[in-house]
């Protein structure tokens, strides 16, 4: 007994220890594999060679925003078309490499590591704060520069990369601007405010919220929904409840588009308005008739803007329909990338970094530059409507007379 | 008092909705022990086979009722064949294996659903045209559209149909004594493997019917609507009783119902924590349901 018992411990002991060195051994191995392939992908990156410079896109292509982020993609396309026929930058041809981030966290972060592996150059895109945040970290450990195009949470430049930047503004300056239209042009007291709890509609919601108050409103209602149903008849019925003069949505346009028709369907008289996700023209198609009348901030869409007659144009030449509200900073991401380039005269990261910092560029939605934290300067946001089924131009606040007044004034 | 009326307006639509696909649920369940999960997208289907109806024939201005009703028989017949097929294909050669077996095939025609309808009408989401009119009518303060009456109207008559059907038909008498024992049912000669395509085309098609209705009063649809709906209407057929007809029916209702006041009263970030926190204590507390299940332990 006692000499198996010590030949059990002795076998025992053999197989522990050839584990334990299989599991030593590849740890190694992998280690060694890993530290191999990301040295050999900083080969094949963008920095070094004569091939095409990659700019990465990661864009929502599947799921409810798809539609939003095909859009954008198609901005980047078209810039990188233009900068192409002019000849390319330091030589080179712009390559776009898009990734499917699906508006989510975890796909964003996947999207962001395989554009890494992939050797961009740099980032241009980004549709969902929430898909945005998480790349962001990935491409600022990789010591790439992201140019987001439609995300508007502050965090996102709050923390501290040197690596964001943006050609969108922020929530914290839409909400005051949104607060702003509602108790100085709308003239109401009573305002309720909905959210659908993603990152980007909660702050966004909060930063409206606080303006309203500073401005003296009284917030009757301030409370989310869940995303991805189809009746909102009740959450409509307890805004209704609470007799708010002014509703104003910050989610995206799946639920506002259903959110615009309930209301109308239930009677229920206050005015609509919405956060600049909602300004999708596949809001037009689910409202129908009931989204004439609607409100909403935004950044200037390209069809209100005088510098981007040609982008339009050129997008519906290139894909037998308008240009969604975001692909026109989408196309001046990329091109102030192309032009940080030119500038660096380089492609490392780090070069096109720094080259972004200092910056002055002149894009289809107008001059910019970016201040110490990457946010685009100036910003510009209006209010549109709809009209005829048509989104419409409608107030921007002129600083000089502290009056709305008519965008085309 | 208007807000509580209209909270049981909106539930009582919400609800009828439910109640068909909880038919579904619980019949399947009923006649082959299977919680098919794929039903929620066969409920999908037929909401898109109803979008390219109703698609179709506005453009070539065809009356409206015409096309409502062309459009629910077009989705219910598509949909009841789906359902026939997918039980031959995915159910029938696993009914007499494990139990865990059919319900992960259930899982994987669930998938293959969604993903095949993401492939056919992309990822982003339809709009049915609108054809149905907002005009409604007002009682003591709540608001409420003919569409609604008619939706409310056109669910209960499917559901009395499905009732008398099962009680008063034959082949309804055979799918009952199949949910009852299906070794006796064999030996008092009644056709099984038939009597359970009937069953599964009968769902199916309830689903399709809910799928097209949806589309045609919400408006939206996306290929991954059924999902939540799906997880929704198993509620209400687990809370009427899980192989109940008449109680998936009720339940339906009172799962549409709860859900609205938890919109209303407490707050929709809440609604579905609550309505599967009533799953849970329902089947901790009363696993048979509310009504309690109709079938016959076996011995």
């Amino acid at each position: 007994m006692r000499g198996a018992r010590r030949e059990g411990t002795g076998t025992m002991n053999v197989l522990r220890s050839r584990t334990a060195a299989t599991a030593v051994l590849a740890a190694v191995a992998l280690t060694a594999a890993a530290c191999s392939s990301s040295a050999s992908s900083g080969s094949a990156k963008s920095s070094t060679g004569t091939g095409a410079i990659l700019i990465g896109v990661p864009v929502p292509l599947s799921g409810e925003y798809a539609s939003a982020g095909t859009d954008i993609l198609h901005g980047a396309q078209l810039a990188a078309t233009k900068i192409n026929a002019a000849g390319g930058v330091l030589g080179r041809k712009i390559q776009i490499v898009s990734q499917d981030d699906a508006c989510l966290a975890s796909t964003g972060s996947q999207a962001a590591q395989k554009l890494i592996s992939q050797g961009v150059a740099a980032a241009a895109g980004g549709y969902c704060s929430t898909a945005a945040l998480p790349e962001l970290e990935a491409f600022h450990r990789a010591g790439i520069p992201y140019v987001m195009d439609a995300s508007t949470n502050p965090q996102l430049t709050e923390q501290g990369f040197t690596q964001a930047f943006r050609t969108i503004g922020r929530d914290d300056e839409q909400g005051p601007i949104a607060a702003s239209f509602i108790t100085g042009f709308l003239h109401a007291t009573r305002v309720a405010v909905g959210n659908d709890n993603s990152t980007y509609a909660k702050g966004l919601a909060d930063a409206t919220v606080s303006a309203l108050q500073k401005d003296g409103a009284q917030v009757v209602f301030n409370n989310a929904l869940t995303p991805g149903q189809s009746d909102y008849t009740s959450f409509l019925t307890k805004i209704g409840q609470s007799k708010p003069q002014v509703f104003y949505y910050t989610g995206y346009y799946p639920e506002f588009g259903l959110l615009l028709k309930e209301a109308k369907q239930l009677g229920l008289k206050f005015t609509m308005m919405g956060g600049d996700a909602n300004n999708d023209p596949t809001l037009l198609k689910t409202a129908a008739a009931a989204a004439n009348g609607a409100l909403m901030t935004t950044a200037p869409l390209a069809q209100f803007l005088s510098s981007a007659k040609g982008y339009v144009s050129a997008y519906q030449a290139a894909y037998g329909t308008g240009p969604g509200p975001y692909s026109s900073y989408e196309y001046d991401a990329v091109g102030v990338v192309a032009q940080a380039i030119r500038d660096a005269g380089s492609t490392t990261p780090s070069k096109i970094t720094a080259a972004l910092k200092s910056i002055s560029y002149s894009g289809i939605t107008g001059n910019f530059h970016f201040d110490s934290v990457g946010d685009r300067q100036p910003v510009n946001y209006i209010v549109i409507t709809v009209q005829n089924d048509q989104f419409v131009a409608y107030k921007k606040y002129d600083d000089s007379t502290k009056q709305w007044v008519n965008v085309n004034s | 008092m208007s807000a509580f009326l209209q909270y049981v307006v909106n539930g009582l639509t919400s609800g009828a909705f439910l109640a068909l696909v909880a038919l579904g649920y619980t019949m399947i369940y009923g006649v082959i022990r299977l919680i098919n999960f794929a039903h929620g997208d066969v409920l999908m289907v037929g909401s898109f086979i109803g979008y390219e109806i109703v698609v179709t024939l506005v453009a070539q201005h065809w009356p409206i009722a015409v096309i409502v009703l062309v459009a629910l028989l077009g989705g219910m017949a598509f949909t009841g064949v789906l359902g026939a097929v997918i039980e031959r294909v995915a159910y029938q050669p696993l009914l007499n294996s494990s139990r865990l077996a059919i319900l992960i095939s259930a899982l994987g025609v669930s998938l293959a659903l969604e993903q095949a309808a993401q492939l056919i009408f992309g990822a982003g989401f339809s709009a049915y045209p609108s054809v149905l009119s907002n005009a409604g009518f007002s009682f003591a303060g709540a608001h409420a559209s003919y569409v609604q009456a008619g939706m409310i109207g056109v669910s209960l008559l499917l559901m009395l149909g499905l009732y008398l059907f099962v009680h008063k038909t034959m082949a309804g008498t055979a799918m009952r004594a199949l949910a009852m024992d299906k070794d006796a049912a064999t030996l008092m000669g009644i056709n099984v493997p038939r009597t359970i395509i009937l069953t599964f085309v009968l769902g199916s098609a309830l689903a399709g019917a809910s799928g097209v209705m949806q589309g045609l009063y919400y408006t939206e649809i996306n290929f991954f609507m059924g999902f939540l709906i799906g997880l929704r209407a198993f509620t209400a057929a687990v809370l009427g009783g899980i192989g109940n007809i008449p109680g998936a029916m009720v339940a339906g209702f009172v799962i549409g119902l709860i859900g609205s006041f938890s919109d209303g009263y407490i707050s929709s970030e809440w609604s579905d924590a609550i309505i599967f926190a009533v799953l849970i204590a329902v089947l901790v507390f009363k696993p048979t349901g509310l009504f309690g299940e109709r079938v016959a332990e076996r011995v």
